[in-house]
């Protein structure tokens, strides 16, 4: 049993020192989710300022385990101190190739940077964020990569009919880690209302 | 094996879960026991549709009978039987250690592989005993604020109570004592500041208590769930206890909100019998099916 401020980040999000980009996305996806003001997970068991310290654990622990000089910094200090040797990280196209068909598990909940809607410039920003190569995504979802640069700059004119986007959308979330169904309504929200102007 | 099933809110579904659990272990080949414990509304029998049982609990204290055996009601179910006395079986858990402890032996001695005990809703001293001296203990949630918040404070009350009874020095049962009122004047607001204030008096007890954190672990069902989101209520409680208790809850499972078991209900005939394939009674057949591995 350890305080929030004596747990290391990976205890923090509840991962494996080993765990890939993905899996910290996840983890962290999850940890925001149960942790959020209104979480009924939270309810009744936590002061608020414990849940407000909880939340800055989380964001800190994220913003450095998926950073790739960050996290390695961090896990030569504390693993240094701890007298053990730092974790191997698996590269990100392990992580990706690790699982190839990312099923979306019960804690699979989507992740929305600053609580906006999924659009091009988000699942760029994630992908990115997860330092994926757009190439490893093409090669593991079997969508080219011009469809997948259209989808992130929102050239809705050159996008394929509705319905293939619609399933190119949810392999592409999938592949992310992201919930499939989300992402797929509010793109096409943001095309909707493209066409309105 | 002796599980409990306990609390939560009543009306979160625990007897509905005890006896479809029961008969789906009993399928599963395992000579199962039911037991009523349920202090403010014994009714397992309604949910078996049998009527009330002439024989309990105290026929076997009293010694009105030589065995515990012969207080087992049969039902119409092979390999499943109902045991009933809640009011005795709770008085004897508020009497002494080697009473309770006596009769523990005498259920375990009835030789069937899995005893469930419905322990019904609340959280006074003698449900929260039988909760910890079983095997495993199961907690039944339904995703809604007064069942989370009923549910977490039955597992403060049974984690501080496992704590205090791991302990031997007053001086740390009295600071156990005090950390489970959040307004104390020791400034103990959580099991973390608890395990501090021990360590600062006594270190060989904030290690047992840290020994008891490690090998706590309840479980929890998730019952009447409608939607994904419902589902992940579930580790995410999971994760707020690891978080505050620092104990590993299990979570065993969900059961989806189902209209075939208000019917089921209403006419007296489990949902496991009268629906094997509905969903919520595949739910219970999943976990059940998880209880029997676990053995």
């Amino acid at each position: 049993m350890k305080s929030i401020k004596d747990q290391t980040y990976y205890e923090i999000l509840e991962v494996i020192p080993t765990a890939t980009d993905k899996e910290i996305q996840r983890a962290y996806e999850h940890a925001k989710e149960t942790f959020h003001t209104d979480s009924l997970a939270v309810y009744s068991l936590f002061s608020e300022g414990e849940v407000r310290e909880i939340q800055s654990a989380i964001e800190e622990a994220y913003r450095v385990l998926m950073d790739g000089a960050l996290r390695r910094s961090y896990d030569q200090s504390h693993f240094q101190t701890i007298g053990g040797q730092p974790p191997e990280k698996p590269s990100d196209a392990q992580g990706v190739s690790r699982e190839k068909k990312p099923s979306l598990s019960f804690t699979g909940i989507s992740f929305n940077p600053d609580e906006e809607l999924y659009r091009g410039k988000t699942l760029k920003q994630i992908r990115e964020r997860m330092g994926v190569e757009l190439q490893i995504i093409s090669k593991e979802t079997k969508i080219s990569i011009k469809v997948l640069e259209w989808i992130e700059e929102e050239a809705f004119e050159k996008l394929p009919a509705l319905v293939y986007l619609k399933g190119f959308l949810k392999v592409y979330a999938q592949s992310l880690g992201l919930n499939p169904q989300k992402v797929v309504e509010e793109y096409l929200l943001l095309i909707e209302e493209s066409k309105k102007k | 094996m002796i599980w409990t099933i306990g609390g939560g809110k009543g009306g979160s579904g625990k007897s509905f879960i005890t006896v479809n659990m029961g008969i789906c272990l009993s399928k599963l080949g395992a000579r199962v026991v039911l037991i009523d414990a349920d202090l403010g509304g014994a009714n397992l029998h309604t949910f078996l549709g049998i009527s009330p049982p002439a024989l309990s609990l105290s026929d076997f204290i009293k010694k009105r009978v030589p065995h515990l055996r012969e207080v087992l009601i049969p039902t119409t179910i092979p390999n499943l039987q109902l045991l009933t006395g809640a009011q005795d079986l709770l008085n004897a858990a508020d009497a002494k250690s080697v009473q309770k402890r006596k009769l523990v032996r005498s259920i375990q001695s009835l030789g069937s592989e899995m005893i469930l005990v419905d322990l019904g809703a609340g959280n006074s001293v003698s449900v929260l005993d039988f909760f910890l001296m079983s095997d495993g203990g199961i907690l039944v949630v339904t995703p809604e604020p007064t069942s989370v918040e009923n549910t977490y404070r039955f597992l403060k009350s049974a984690f501080y109570r496992r704590l205090r009874q791991s302990v031997s020095s007053l001086s740390v049962k009295a600071l156990i004592d005090g950390a489970m009122d959040r307004k104390n004047e020791m400034g103990i607001q959580n099991p973390h500041d608890l395990v501090k204030a021990v360590r600062r008096i006594n270190e060989g007890e904030a290690d047992r208590i840290m020994e008891e954190v490690e090998t706590f672990h309840p479980n929890l069902i998730l019952n009447q769930v409608r939607s994904k989101k419902d589902i992940e209520i579930g580790f995410s409680i999971r994760s707020a206890c690891l978080k505050y208790f620092g104990i590993h809850l299990h979570y065993l499972g969900y059961v989806v909100y189902d209209q075939d078991v208000s019917n089921s209900i209403r006419r007296r005939r489990p949902l496991v019998l009268e629906n094997s394939r509905s969903r919520a009674a595949q739910c219970i057949m999943e976990i059940a099916s998880k209880l029997a591995n676990s053995q």
